[in-house]
Parts: structure tokens; sequence; C-alpha cells
């Protein structure tokens, strides 16, 4: 208590003096007690790792005495088998190459086999000649961070197992809204594909082709705005309302209007909601298939001819459906003949931005000369060659995509 | 968010004049909705939605400007896009939108427009 001496030596007030001592007192002034017990552990070691000094806060974390470690011990020994290669092979150039090596956490093995996980940071000091002396290493329980980690860490599996449960039902919700396979049309071909964009929402884009009266069939492909449950029920109502639609009157024209109408009345109150589709029906005939079109704000349709040559089959002026009481819809007929393929396909094909480049968007001009310059001649083909095109767009598909192919097989015409 | 997405009005004559700029997205779409249901539209005026700012539109943005739409025909004004960019006029053709929404190159061509159509009647 030198310091309280010098304090009443010092000719200031007596009160303040006494308070001095006492303040000196409290704090730790003895820098050698601060040593012993401060709430971290110290060690000095020469520079191969031999324990020179120890306090005695890291002595008793070990449960160790320091005539057992002093001399006889190197700082690794101390260490769990794992931390003490860790030392070998990571700290100990560290220390060498730059003096200090900090913000390791190493686990401390104790006297009792208890482990005890600590934070340490070293430094080398140096003598007056710039030769390395002694390395200098502070360590401070760790056991608090620890269990905030687990913590953490078990928070983040929670997150994990809630993300895939989320996805898990995205893809069972995206199953109902498309048929689990295509029915066979008696002398063509069909394929579809969907490429989702997200795993973890359901996408707005849906297909169908089901059996009318008669020999004729209905079929469509259409694409709901927005993502998301919300998304997901428009995409539900606007399936089931196309197929019961054309039931009641397979006339394409009134299969459009009445999805308006039900669509519109629906959402009317606050949120508008609507989709772009295409409907069409089918009637196969001797030489192919006859098919009507009516498409509601959707990309145009296109056939790629035997030949080889593609086009498109414009609908003009169709609006988009359910936004607008009354939308207008726009007809168009054509005709398939054998090796004829139609195709269906939403915007997230024509509106994606390819990898690399200029980033510049896919366009419908760009999948007509991409399927005039492929090979592909029966709705498989078609179907798998723009698969792998969407494939090569990697993460330039922003939106989900949904295709779907009908074709007039060669051979089956040959037959008939 | 604020640098992404902005809306403002102003009142003139003939109508408010909404401006949007930045993307239109399902992010921003509620802040251009909250702008349409703040309008005051009177029968007769003509709402000019200047978009020449607009950088992004998708189809929340087209639900966005389709609401604009049923709220002026609500109230007996017109409706008028200005300056669309040459994506977003390919975009509302391809919708069947085109017929629907009336569009000029700029906010007073969009006027002249509605002056002269007034005077016919």
């Amino acid at each position: 208590m030198c310091e309280a001496d010098d304090a009443k030596g010092g000719g200031g007030a007596h009160d303040d003096s006494g308070v001095g001592a006492m303040f000196s007192a409290l704090l730790e002034d003895s820098a050698e007690d601060l040593y012993e017990n401060a709430p971290c552990g110290y060690l000095s070691t020469l520079m191969d790792g031999t324990i020179a000094k120890i306090n005695g806060t890291l002595l008793a974390w070990l449960g160790s005495r320091r005539d057992e470690l002093v001399g006889r011990r190197r700082f690794s020994d101390l260490l769990t088998v794992g931390g003490r290669m860790y030392y070998e092979t990571h700290i100990a150039p560290t220390l060498a190459m730059h003096g200090e090596a900090g913000g390791l956490a190493l686990d401390l093995r104790a006297a009792d086999g208890t482990r005890l996980p600590v934070l340490v940071t070293s430094t080398v000091k140096k003598g007056d000649d710039g030769a390395a002396q002694l390395i200098r290493i502070t360590l401070f329980d760790a056991r608090d961070r620890r269990a905030y980690e687990r913590e953490l860490l078990r928070a983040r599996e929670q997150a994990d197992v809630e993300r895939d449960r989320a996805r898990q039902l995205a893809s069972t919700l995206q199953k109902t809204l498309l048929p689990p396979a295509l029915m066979t049309v008696p002398g063509m071909e069909v394929a579809a594909y969907y490429h989702p964009a997200s795993a973890d929402e359901v996408g707005g884009d849906f297909y169908d082709l089901f059996p009318l009266t008669g020999d004729s069939w209905g079929f469509f492909l259409g694409d709901v705005s927005g993502k998301g449950a919300e998304a997901a029920v428009v995409t539900s109502l606007a399936r089931y309302t196309l197929r019961s639609a054309a039931v009641y009157n397979p006339e394409p024209v009134k299969v459009l209007d009445n999805l308006n109408t039900v669509l519109h009345q629906q959402y009317r109150g606050g949120d508008t909601r609507f989709c772009t589709v295409i409907y069409g029906s089918l009637v196969p005939d001797d030489a192919g298939c006859a098919i009507t079109l009516v498409s509601g704000g959707h990309p145009s349709a296109i056939i790629v001819r035997a030949d080889g040559v593609a086009e498109f089959l414009h609908t003009p002026g169709g609006m988009l459906v359910g936004a607008i009481p009354g939308a207008k819809f726009a007809e168009v007929t054509a005709h398939l003949a054998a090796g004829d393929t139609l195709l269906l396909y939403s915007d997230g094909l024509t509106e994606a931005r390819p990898v690399g480049a200029s980033r510049e968007r896919y366009s419908e001009e760009d999948l007509l000369d991409f399927l005039a310059a492929s090979a592909a001649s029966t709705a498989p083909d078609v179907i798998s060659a723009l698969t792998a095109l969407l494939k090569g767009f990697g993460n330039g598909v922003e939106d989900d995509t949904a295709l779907l192919a009908l074709s007039i097989p060669l051979a089956e015409i040959g037959d008939a | 968010m604020s640098t992404k997405f902005s809306t403002t009005t102003r009142t003139t004559p003939t109508g408010p004049v909404l401006v949007f700029a930045g993307e239109l997205d399902s992010s921003t779409a509620p802040a251009a909705r909250d702008a349409i249901q703040g309008l005051s539209l009177h029968a007769g005026d003509q709402l000019i939605i200047d978009l020449a700012g607009l950088r992004f539109c998708d189809s929340s943005g087209i639900a966005a400007l389709i609401a604009a739409r049923n709220l002026a025909g609500a109230a007996g004004a017109a409706i008028a896009l200005v300056a669309l960019s040459p994506h977003l006029s390919k975009v509302l053709r391809l919708l069947g939108l085109a017929e629907i929404f009336a569009t000029h190159p700029t906010a007073d061509q969009a006027r002249e427009a509605w002056a002269e159509r007034r005077a016919e009647r």
C-alpha cells in the first residue's frame, strides 16, 4: 500500500487521501496480484513451448500444481489431441512468422480429464536485440461462448428443418396443380415439362390435357400472376374452372369467357389476380388433327412443321384473363399433319436471361429460331431439347416455366 | 426500398399525374397501390401515369396499373399511360391491354389528346 502512503504525504485534504487510499486498495493496484488472479489465464513459455510462468487462475482451471507444469510441460501438453495438432501445424508457425496469433478456439484438458473450451491469444516477446525470447499466452474461458454457438447451431438446424418442410409442402402443392401424367391421345405424341424457379415457393404455371365429348380433346397452358400460396389458389381455381367450363361448353372462346368471369368475380374486391392462358381443342382426323386455340394474353403458340419450318400461331388482341370484365379473346385455327409439333410455353422461358454474354432476355423470336434450327421433330424431342436449353440458362431462368407439346408421328399416319 | 421505387403525385387542372420510377415488382407494388388509392379522381378527369423513370415492371406492376384503370373507370375518369419503355409496350400488347390503356409519349401529348377528345363532344 505504498501508494496510499504517498498520497498521505502529498499534502492533499485528508478526506480525499483517505478515499484515494480506499480506491487504491479496491483497485487491483498490485500487478502481481492482477497477474495471479485475473479473470483469465496467463501463461508464458520459452520459444520451444516449455512453460516458464503460469498464473493461479489457469492452474485452478487445470486443477494442476505449479511445480507439475513449470519447466516440465509444454503449452501444447495442456491441449486435447486435436488442439495439440492444430497448435503445432498452424499456431506455432503463425507465431514464428508474424509474432502473434489471436482468436484461436482450443480445448484445454484438465488434470481430471475434463475439457475446458478457451479462446487463446498469443504474442512473442522480443528482447532489445530483436530476438524472440518468450511466448505470452492469454486464455479466456469460452464455455458461455460455446454454449451460445451450440444454441446458434441448434436454431440453424431448426430453421433447416422448417425450410425443408416448406419445400416439401410447396412441392406437394405443385404436384396437385399439374396432371400426374399426361393422358394418351390416340394417334398423337404428347410431352410436358415443368421447371420450378424456386424450391421454396409454389409456382403459378399450369397445364393440362383431357378428353372432351366424342373424339375431341381439350388442353391448356397458363401462367398466374404472382407466386406462392396466393397464386396457387388462383392456379387451382383456373385449372378446375377451365376443365369444368370445357365440359359445359367446349367452344374455346366460351371457355375463356367463363374463366374470365370466375376470376374477375372472385378477385374484384381487393388484390387483382389474373392469368394468361392458351386454351385449345383438338379433333383428330385422317390427316392428323384440327386445332382451335384461344389466347388470353399469352405468348403465341408455335408449330414446328415436319420440314423443320417453325411458325407462330398468333392470336392478336386476346386479353389477359380475370382483370377486366368482358375481356376479348382471339381465336386461331390450324392443322397438324404428320411430323408437325405444336408447342405451348410460358414466359419463364422467353423472359429468361441466359447466363453470360449480354444478359439480354431470351425472346419468342429466339425460341422460334432455336426450334427451327433444332432437329427435334416429335413432342418428346422438342421437350427434351427445350429442357436442355433451360438447363443451359442456369440461374437465368427467373420465373417458373411450363412446356406442353403435341405432335403427330410420321409412322402413325402412314398406317392410316 | 426507398431507392428501388418511388412514386409522386401532382395535381393538374385536367386531373392527377402519378409518376412511377424505379422497379415495380411484388415488393414495391403495395406502394404503387397506396399511391393509386390515395388519388382524388373526379368525373371527367384524366389520370396520367408517367412511367418514364420505370426501369422494371412485372405482373404485380401490371396488376397495379389495372387497379388504377378500374379506379379511374369507377370515378368516371379516363386513364393514360405515358413514356412507356419498348419492353413494357410489348408486354401490354402481348397481354391484350394495349387497347384498354391510352398511351402517349409525353404527359403534354396525353393532355392535348384528352382536350381534343373533350372538344369533340
